[in-house]
């Protein structure tokens, strides 16, 4: 496998699921390649099915047709060998872990999983001190705003030194400012790096702000209605916000979106 | 207003101080004879007296019930573990746990002894008896109780369910295991006084109630109630005081 080679692959993939109001064609003919070291999000309306299509690329889920690869093999085998830094929706912390042991436990179960190496405990403690919880290692969730929260989150997902970070909506419950802060966090902490991602969100101007290329997804069934390329130069930084070319990204997407609804 | 730290030790001494005052008055005021109820005065004064073999008799019995506890915990960590992992295991043992549940325990109490045979080990096996069902209960609840969300995350490195079970479901599980024990400390209590009336000893609180009632020994009838009532209080500040330490972390117990 050449380094140009796509890291994520998935052809022809499906998903339904039984519920008791009958089938639901979760996804349907979905073909994506992410290339190493890409921020791709995903984004569509509720029931598009983009967490179901993070889960298939986390082998948290098995496609009922098509493939799916994470550097050439199974899911499956990537998540065995530790492969993923998974962000949840919420920030899903052990309550009865300090901060300092909540962001350990990723490279503490599954010991025997080869392969990828977990940051040392001193670029971990380095990388809460850049996100502000320096003065936060012995306390305990119930003493961290919902921010804060997160923020341990996100680390705890940085600090297994996985290739791939999967990320569900991760900011979706915050206010509106700590999200605008909790953005460029990501991005400060991505950019150091470089491990492909993927990130399902919402919300068009996250995705505009954080992307390499923006996956637009209908409903009914799951789809993939367009991908865009974002042109926007890097570092990524609130002047951009404003700026025509980021207004127009985010009038394109929002289209794609309106379209994907109407079809 | 006072501290809520005074508060939180002030308002209940002050409830028993009037729950026992009223009584001592309602006795005084209706002059109700010694021999019918005594007064706390009495009681009290009794239990200071003969301090030591009311002492002795609470250890016997404490030693009785708190083995009982231990024994039903250990049984239902184990079933609990096994049914939390296995739907049908849980459907299966489901209706067998709620008979005994509902079965009292006076009613099997003496062909317990029968069984076991006289002595310690029967009043130890009727304790974990009648606290089983509620700490199996609340072993199954709590382990499954875990979040779904941390379950994934787990899981999206391939964690095992032995780490799952150590790392995610056990301590998810303490919560609920301390309501169960808090419930168990009554339910302990009751099976050693209970089955030591049947199981042929000759020391231990249920000993000494039955032979003071046979005697018409009032006084010392309501020192070996109070002594009980101390026995029991014991139980549960132990238990607090185990659930304050090991779940320092939960907000429900460090704002009250």
């Amino acid at each position: 496998m050449s380094p140009s080679d796509p890291i994520i692959s998935l052809r022809g993939v499906s998903k339904r699921f039984s519920t008791r109001r009958g089938e639901v064609h979760a996804l349907d003919g979905i073909d994506l390649d992410v290339a190493r070291g890409e921020l791709v999000s995903l984004i569509g309306p509720s029931g598009c099915g983009k967490s179901t299509l993070l889960r298939l690329v986390g082998g948290l889920l098995d496609p009922d047709a098509g493939t799916v690869t994470v550097e050439g093999a199974p899911p499956r085998a990537a998540r065995a060998t530790k492969h993923f830094g998974f962000v949840p929706q919420t920030p899903a912390l052990l309550p009865w872990r300090t901060v300092r042991r909540n962001v350990a436990l990723l490279s503490e179960v599954n010991r025997t999983a080869g392969g990828k190496v977990a940051l040392t405990t001193e670029v971990t403690h380095a990388l809460l001190d850049e996100v502000g919880l320096g003065e936060f290692l012995d306390a305990y969730p119930h003493e961290l705003s919902g921010g804060m929260q997160q923020r341990v989150s996100l680390v705890r997902a940085f600090a297994l030194g996985a290739p791939i970070l999967l990320m569900d909506e991760p900011f979706a419950a915050l206010d509106e400012i700590t999200r605008a802060e909790m953005r460029y966090l990501l991005l400060r902490l991505w950019e150091g790096t470089g491990a492909t991602t993927l990130f399902v969100t919402h919300s068009i101007a996250e995705a505009v702000l954080l992307s390499d290329r923006v996956v637009v997804l209908a409903a009914r069934p799951g789809r993939i209605q367009v991908v865009e390329d974002v042109t926007l130069p890097r570092p990524r930084h609130e002047a951009q916000e404003d700026g025509p070319e980021f207004v127009e990204q985010v009038r394109r997407i929002r289209h794609a979106l309106l379209q994907g609804r109407s079809a | 207003m006072m501290p809520a730290s005074t508060r939180t030790w002030l308002a209940p001494v002050l409830g028993i101080a009037v729950f026992l005052g009223g009584w001592q008055l309602t006795v005084r005021a209706f002059g109700i004879e010694p021999y019918k109820l005594p007064a706390p005065s009495e009681i009290l004064g009794e239990l200071i007296r003969g301090w030591h073999g009311y002492l002795d008799d609470a250890i016997v019995t404490g030693r009785e019930a708190f083995a009982g506890f231990v024994v039903a915990l250990v049984l239902a960590l184990v079933v609990g573990t096994l049914m939390a992992h296995s739907r049908g295991l849980e459907q299966a043992v489901y209706p067998v746990a709620v008979l005994v549940q509902v079965t009292p325990i006076i009613a099997y109490a003496p062909a317990v002894v029968i069984w076991v045979g006289f002595g310690f080990r029967s009043i130890v096996m009727v304790a974990a008896i009648i606290c089983f069902v509620p700490l199996l209960f609340n072993t199954v609840t709590g382990l499954r109780s875990i979040d779904p969300a941390t379950h994934e995350l787990l899981q999206s490195v391939d964690a095992s369910r032995r780490e799952v079970f150590w790392h995610l479901r056990l301590p998810h599980a303490l919560p609920y295991l301390f309501t169960a024990a808090r419930i168990s400390v009554g339910l302990a209590l009751i099976g050693a006084l209970l089955a030591e009336g049947y199981a042929l000893v000759t020391d231990g609180l249920g000993v000494s109630i039955l032979r003071n009632a046979n005697r018409s020994n009032v006084v010392e009838l309501w020192a070996d109630i109070y002594a009980t009532g101390l026995l029991g209080a014991v139980g549960i500040a132990t238990v607090s005081i185990l659930e304050r330490v090991t779940l320092r972390w939960n907000p429900r117990l460090t704002d009250a």
